[in-house]
């Protein structure tokens, strides 16, 4: 026993001087400190490596020790435990420190996506069709991260046949256990299965975006909280985003950022169409894991093109994530659903002739089923999906032709070479309101995610 | 490998416990907002928060969180380094604590170093 109190004693003692010995080594200090530090490092490490010896030794007599004496020393050996413990812990800590000094502590990873497809869209001529995610992702530090984001594709109507955007630029500081802040181009929270779900191709079961995007903001650029903590007294989790952006701009008489009259054009970051500003959110509770229920909103005092003065602007959108797996049901079963309204108030130009106003609103159902479990080669890796999503505007204000709404119906089959893998093919129907018929459209999509 | 198979069925029988937790909560919460408040649990006013991940381990809540939005990735797939960058960001993602953030970690680079 002595013994092993003089081995406890020297652990305490030597690692009582590593938090003195990582706080004098600073980092920033530079070169000249730098040999010191390196030196005074491997030391550390050597005598940590002891250390673990030592006490792995001690844990070792003690799991004897505990055999033996089975009922007479048990509070002895449990002090002994904990006292280890305790050490052991501290060893973990400091350790920790020390690994933060090393040089060569930013890391980054290249992640992101790449996909290719053959598309057919009624009324246009059939394509294949490539596209490249790429994302830097940077671990400055254990509480900073940075994302970056570009998204390269070719398109016909480009200049060079191709066309580039960015997708994130952000910079977030974890603030402590529940809390992060945030600034910079990030993906949206508005409508969570939309935003935060789905946008890379190899996180989503069917090829084509749905309708419901339409309303929603792909993107935030601006500063934000975001996080999440359990609810009161064990009733689940809540997570929470809040952010002030720039916000949309209202279509008055043209197309805008892609939004036609009476609707919300969301390229947001033109600071020229953006004098209003934009302050949104989204709640989710799950009262369970494997169910989330979300809530956004987001407020604006939109800038409208032409000589409309400035109206507001509200997005209001519930959306639902759930999945189950289960041996009953050969596999995992997914649901998510969203609905979005998109308010515009009255706006009123300087001769009060022109009044805009109005609602547009749209969601969907999205269901897939993938028998995972069902223990028959090939098909456990294939997967089900579909998909009912709608689009209603006041008439005039969606579609070109006069109709008030489009609904699609979407079927996909995919197959999961791997968790990042997939091959999909979808059909998807489409109609307009007043028996109209819209394009109806097939993909064929193969995503890798990296 | 199919990750699908991955321990996944495990994840439901907990959540099914979980549920009858919350019920049993529920009946206990009078009594025990008052006299935990004093215990070791972070208080935030005017209730008890508990941390879940206090008594969840890493590998239970990567099955639970980390399928939500896409298909569970394979601790094999990345090294520990590459997922202490994935898991920064996953956590801004899903929305999660740091402790459980620090937990998925610590399960997911002892998984992948084996
Ligand atoms: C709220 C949805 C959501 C949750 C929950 C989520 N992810 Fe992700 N994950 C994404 C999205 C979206 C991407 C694709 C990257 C992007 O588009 O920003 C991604 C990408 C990834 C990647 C690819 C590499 C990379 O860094 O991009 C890995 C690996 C990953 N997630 C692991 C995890 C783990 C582990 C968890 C659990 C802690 C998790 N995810 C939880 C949405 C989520």
């Amino acid at each position: 026993m002595t013994q092993k109190r003089r081995v406890l004693i020297s652990m305490a003692a030597a690692l009582a001087i590593m938090p003195a010995a990582a706080a004098w080594a600073d980092p920033a200090g530079g070169g000249a400190d730098y040999q010191k530090l390196e030196h005074k490092y491997q030391q550390l490490q050597e005598q940590m490596a002891t250390m673990a010896k030592q006490m792995s030794a001690m844990q070792k007599q003690q799991a004897a020790l505990k055999a033996s004496q089975a009922k007479a020393a048990t509070t002895d050996t449990a002090a002994i435990d904990r006292e280890v413990k305790r050490l052991y812990r501290r060893v973990m800590k400091d350790s920790q420190k020390i690994s933060n000094l090393e040089p060569g502590n930013i890391q980054v990873l290249i992640a992101g996506d790449v996909n290719f497809q053959f598309q057919h869209v009624d009324g246009s001529a059939s394509t294949f069709y490539a596209d490249s995610s790429p994302m830097i992702q940077v671990r400055v530090d254990k509480n900073i991260f940075i994302n970056t984001a570009f998204d390269f594709y070719t398109s016909a109507g480009a200049a060079g046949g191709s066309a580039a955007d960015i997708g994130a630029a952000n910079i977030n500081y974890e603030l402590n256990n529940y809390v992060t802040l945030g600034g910079g181009l990030v993906t949206s929270p508005i409508g969570g299965i939309v935003g935060q779900y789905n946008p890379a191709p190899w996180n989503r079961w069917l090829v084509d975006g749905s309708l419901e995007g339409a309303l929603l903001p792909p993107n935030e650029l601006g500063v934000w909280t975001r996080g999440g903590l359990p609810a009161p007294d064990n009733m689940g989790y809540l997570t929470y985003f809040l952010f002030v952006s720039n916000g949309p701009v209202l279509a008055t008489t043209h197309d805008i950022n892609g939004a036609s009259y009476n609707n919300l054009g969301f390229g947001n970051w033109n600071p020229a169409a953006q004098n209003g500003k934009t302050v949104g959110g989204r709640f989710s509770y799950l009262p369970i894991p494997n169910i989330e229920l979300g809530y956004s909103f987001e407020w604006s005092r939109p800038s409208a093109d032409g000589s409309i003065t400035t109206t507001n602007s509200l997005i209001n959108a519930v959306d639902i994530n759930t999945y189950y797996v289960n041996k009953k049901i050969d596999g995992l079963f997914r649901f998510r659903g969203g609905w979005t309204w998109d308010q515009v108030g009255q706006g009123i130009d300087s001769t009060g002739a022109f009044s805009l106003g109005g609602m547009s609103n749209g969601g969907q159902l999205e269901v897939a089923y993938q028998p995972s479990l069902c223990g028959i080669k090939y098909l456990d890796k294939m997967m089900a999906a579909f998909r009912y999503d709608r689009i209603d505007g006041p008439a005039a204000a969606n579609f070109s032709n006069g109709a008030s709404h489009e609904q699609r119906y979407s079927i996909g089959l995919d197959y999961w070479l791997h968790s990042n893998a997939v091959l999909k093919f979808e059909y998807e129907f489409d109609n307009l309101s007043n028996g109209l018929h819209g394009n109806d459209a097939m993909y064929v999509q193969f995503a890798v995610g990296i | 490998m199919n990750l699908m198979k991955y321990k996944i069925t495990r994840s439901i029988t907990i959540t099914a416990a979980a549920m009858g937790l919350v019920v049993m909560a529920g009946c206990a919460s009078n009594k025990s907002t008052k006299s935990s408040s004093a215990a070791a649990k972070p208080a935030v006013w005017p209730l008890t928060i508990k941390d879940p991940a206090a008594n969840e381990s890493g590998a239970q809540i990567w099955a639970e969180n980390c399928m939500r939005c896409h298909q569970l990735r394979s601790p094999s797939q990345y090294t520990p380094a590459q997922w202490g960058i994935i898991v920064q960001y996953m956590r801004l993602r899903a929305g999660l604590t740091g402790t459980q953030a620090k937990k998925v970690l610590a399960f997911l680079q002892s998984a992948s170093a084996h």
